[in-house]
């Protein structure tokens, strides 16, 4: 069953075009890797599928609707939620704040603060402090938590394990096998490429804009993949 | 290049000879027009160029007026020969207000101003040396030719009206006017190549103060009479101010335009349908309003842009910021 | 003795004088707009209150608060809606700022022409008068009350603000604009409501002021530059400082009347300048 169909996006901004023609497509509870160099427009095209940038045209359709002039409020609602690149937390609310955040579009679900403390119980000891007084690591699972109070049917990811240690790296990883299992749909950006491959059941790759590679992660060999990523 | 200087030429001559063309209500209405497109300039200086919008500039209006008055009457001297001193005024006092004033940004700068402008009125009121709240009359008048009076008020308004204008167009095409519009779009990326934001800033503000009290002097010269009230009347920036949005922040052509506009709708209502001056300030805001919301940049850069048109050549836009700010941490990437 | 219930009353003043500037700092902290015209909103609001109060004469004049300060939400949520939301997104500043002081040029006029120049106050009769005796200090009822409603609305705001789901949503459109969509939030609405919210206050210190003191249409002026003031005195960023800022300008301001009683507003205003220069950043260091 797709759960996100796209087809023939194009994106722009202001009068620079930054994806062309791109197709892309995530089954329900699959997990999709999309990966590729500084600029390549990964975080434009998670943008672009959002709801935050408008200047865009081509098919984009979630859960069978077409979203592609839908507000980004209304997107989330539908359940396609983002963890936004560098985390973007609300600085002013208390890390429980910024976890019930995710109950304002109110849609239903398994997951609540006590399901989020459980998948990451450093927060729960944090609860009552300020973002900014977190490691790089705790305030990404402050992001990725607020996200999944959402209860989305997809997540897209956008650079999770950017500037952060290996090992807290793995441990978000970790989670993200758990929220697999709850029944969420992932969209994995990173600029890592095996840690992404790795933990998906398929991959694209972006290079300027445009859609280099596609393919399941098994299928593909490291040496294709340095290709599609170069462009070489 | 040469066309400008042509047109300019020919401008100073039409000024030259106004008073010989144009009976006296004519002369008095285009003196005023002069006036307060030169204050109308001075305000878009250092808002349209320099980024600070001053809700407090009706202070120097006022300085100018009192310090022609005072020393015009105190040392009996045609205020003719004394009129030096009202940008004078403007300017030492807008060196001194500069450095607490300056700490504060955009809406507290401006707000700031106004304060200051209310302290220095409530002040002027309660001297009885300057006439407390009634005012000053000018007792050197009787040292005025009144036959010439009309004819050289006109006169200094024009040189006040193109000097300010030849000077800002002149001003625009040097490189501190360069500076002054990279401090205007982005003072930390201008701080970084090198311009003195602090410098320049400080340098327009007193030019702009200068200006002012010249004007204001002007204009009270030709009532031979400041009161406080009207000497610091916060209309006087709201009139700066709306001709400069109307016609188009930033530019020397608006400005003329939003005078045109200005006067125009005044006679329309007050004159011609005969409505009360309250009325018309309403007109005249709801245009603004209007404008504001859907040309935020005024009438004419949409004309220039749209008819391709160049009288002036040296306004300044404001950049699309908001498509070129970093969407996250990393600057400048579209991935 | 004397001096000593001058300060008490200016403190009391200055509660009213936090009220006038909340609303304001509230839209400032959100929204990063100021709004030059929410002095003549005051004044519009205490215009309102005076004509109910002469269509309904049996009722108390304090009722009257109610339906003004609903009518202010409402005002305030369409202002925002239809004219300020579309500058509000301006990447230049310059154009919330000057579109503001058209509004106010604009209603402070309409008033001048439908109201008419007089000057009006709201009376409440006895209240108006009626004065205490603490510690051997002649206080006011109507300005402890007013101080008193000045700190029930900040501890209301406040609670709003730090315990409801709403006054989180707001905090956090105030944090990122953008990113709030990404939670089904739209943050238009946000503005709507916290400008209803900040005309409303602004409201019922315009009222309170009107009984206080006359007013014309012009009276926008000197709430707008007041409102201002304490804001920027208490540390931009800070609620709790507004009310501190306003009880220093308060103080100085009754302090100055007495020694000078045709000052108006003078001496508030030179104490504002003077802070301005020993220390700008406020009496509560923002953290801004």
């Amino acid at each position: 069953m797709t759960l996100l169909e796209v087809a023939g996006l194009d994106v722009f901004h202001g009068d620079l075009q930054a994806i062309f023609g791109l197709d892309f497509s995530v089954a329900e509870r699959e997990a999709v890797a999309l990966v590729g160099a500084n600029g390549a427009g990964k975080t434009t095209f998670l943008r672009a599928l959002v709801g935050l940038i408008d200047s865009k045209r081509g098919n984009v359709r979630f859960d069978g609707g077409d979203i592609a002039a839908t507000p980004a409020e209304s997107i989330a609602r539908l359940g396609l939620c983002m963890v936004p690149e560098g985390r973007m937390l609300f600085d002013t609310l208390t890390v429980e704040e910024n976890l019930l955040m995710g109950q304002v579009s109110q849609r239903s679900g398994s997951w609540n603060l006590r399901r989020v403390f459980d998948l990451f119980p450093a927060l729960e000891e944090r609860r009552n402090h300020m973002p900014r007084q977190l490691s790089g690591g705790q305030q990404q699972m402050v992001a990725i938590g607020r996200a999944l109070m959402c209860n989305p049917r997809l997540l897209l990811c956008d650079e999770i394990s950017l500037g952060l240690a290996p090992v807290m790296v793995e441990q978000i990883y970790r989670a993200f096998a758990d929220i697999r299992t709850e029944g969420t749909a992932l969209v994995l950006v990173e600029q890592d490429v095996k840690r992404a491959a790795s933990a998906s059941d398929r991959i694209y790759c972006l290079l300027k804009g445009r859609v280099s590679l596609a393919a399941s992660a098994g299928d593909v060999s490291l040496n294709e993949l340095t290709q599609a990523y170069f462009g070489m | 290049m040469k066309g400008i200087a042509i047109s300019y030429a020919v401008i100073a001559a039409l000024i030259a000879a106004g008073p010989l063309v144009l009976g006296e209500g004519a002369l008095r209405f285009s003196t005023e027009c002069l006036l307060i497109l030169a204050m109308a300039q001075m305000w878009n200086l250092l808002a349209g160029y320099a980024g600070l919008v001053s809700f407090g500039h009706q202070v120097f209006v006022g300085l100018g007026a009192y310090g022609l008055f005072l020393i015009s009457d105190t040392f009996d001297l045609s205020p003719y020969w004394v009129l030096p001193v009202a940008p004078l005024a403007g300017a030492v006092v807008a060196a001194v207000i500069a450095l607490p004033l300056f700490r504060l940004r955009e809406a507290y700068f401006s707000i700031a101003m106004w304060v200051f402008s209310e302290i220095v009125a409530a002040l002027v009121m309660k001297a009885s040396w300057l006439g407390g709240t009634s005012g000053l009359p000018l007792k050197s008048s009787r040292l005025v030719d009144l036959d010439w009076f009309e004819p050289m008020l006109f006169w200094v308004s024009g040189v006040l009206a193109l000097g300010t204008m030849g000077g800002l167009f002149l001003l625009m095409r040097s490189g501190f006017g360069l500076g002054l519009m990279s401090v205007r779009d982005n003072d930390l990326a201008a701080m970084s190549v090198g311009v003195d934001v602090r410098r320049n800033r400080f340098i327009v503000f007193v030019l702009s103060a200068a200006g002012c009290g010249l004007a204001g002097a002007v204009s009270f010269l030709g009532n031979l009479y400041v009161s406080p009230a009207a000497a610091f009347d916060v209309n006087w920036v709201v009139y700066m101010m709306f001709i400069v949005m109307i016609g188009g922040i930033g530019t020397l052509e608006g400005p003329i335009i939003g005078t045109a506009i200005f006067f125009g709708l005044r006679e329309l209502i007050t004159d011609q349908l005969g409505i009360s001056a309250g009325w018309y300030l309403v007109a005249l805001g709801t245009v603004a309003v209007v404008v504001m919301l859907w040309s935020p940049r005024g009438i004419w850069p949409p004309l220039r842009d749209r008819f391709g048109l160049k009288l002036l050549g040296v306004g300044r836009t404001a950049p699309a910021t908001a498509e070129l700010a970093p969407v996250s941490g990393k600057a400048g990437q579209l991935g | 003795m004397a001096w000593l219930e001058t300060l008490v009353n200016g403190a009391f003043l200055g509660g009213l004088y936090g009220l006038l500037g909340i609303g304001l700092a509230l839209v400032f902290g959100v929204m990063r707009l100021v709004n030059i015209a929410h002095g003549e909103f005051m004044v519009l609001a205490a215009y309102l209150a005076v004509i109910l109060v002469s269509l309904f004469p049996q009722v108390h004049p304090l009722f009257v608060l109610i339906p003004v300060v609903l009518a202010a939400f409402a005002v305030g949520y369409l202002y925002q809606a239809v004219i300020m939301n579309r500058v509000a997104r301006a990447p230049d500043p310059l154009a919330p700022l000057l579109l503001t002081f058209g509004v106010s040029i604009v209603l402070r006029n309409l008033m001048v022409e439908v109201f008419g120049a007089d000057v009006r106050s709201l009376q409440l009769g006895e209240l108006s008068r009626a004065s205490l005796n603490l510690f051997g200090l002649s206080i006011g009822v109507m300005p402890l009350l007013t101080l008193v409603a000045a700190v029930l609305l900040f501890l209301l705001l406040q609670w709003a603000l730090k315990r409801t789901q709403f006054g989180r949503i707001v905090r956090a459109t105030a944090d990122r604009r953008d990113i709030v969509r990404l939670f089904g939030v739209k943050p238009d609405r946000v503005y709507n409501y916290v400008m209803g919210l900040s005309l409303a206050l602004g409201a019922i210190g315009g009222v309170l002021l009107a009984v206080r003191s006359s007013f014309t249409p012009f009276s926008g002026v000197e709430r707008l530059l007041i409102a201002f003031e304490v804001v920027v005195l208490g540390g931009i960023g800070s609620f709790w400082g507004a009310l501190l800022g306003g009880i220093v300008l308060g103080m100085a301001q009754l302090a100055g009347l007495k020694w000078d009683a045709n000052a108006g507003l003078l001496y508030a205003h030179l104490l504002f300048f003077v802070m301005l220069l020993i220390r700008p950043a406020g009496l509560v260091a923002s953290k801004a």
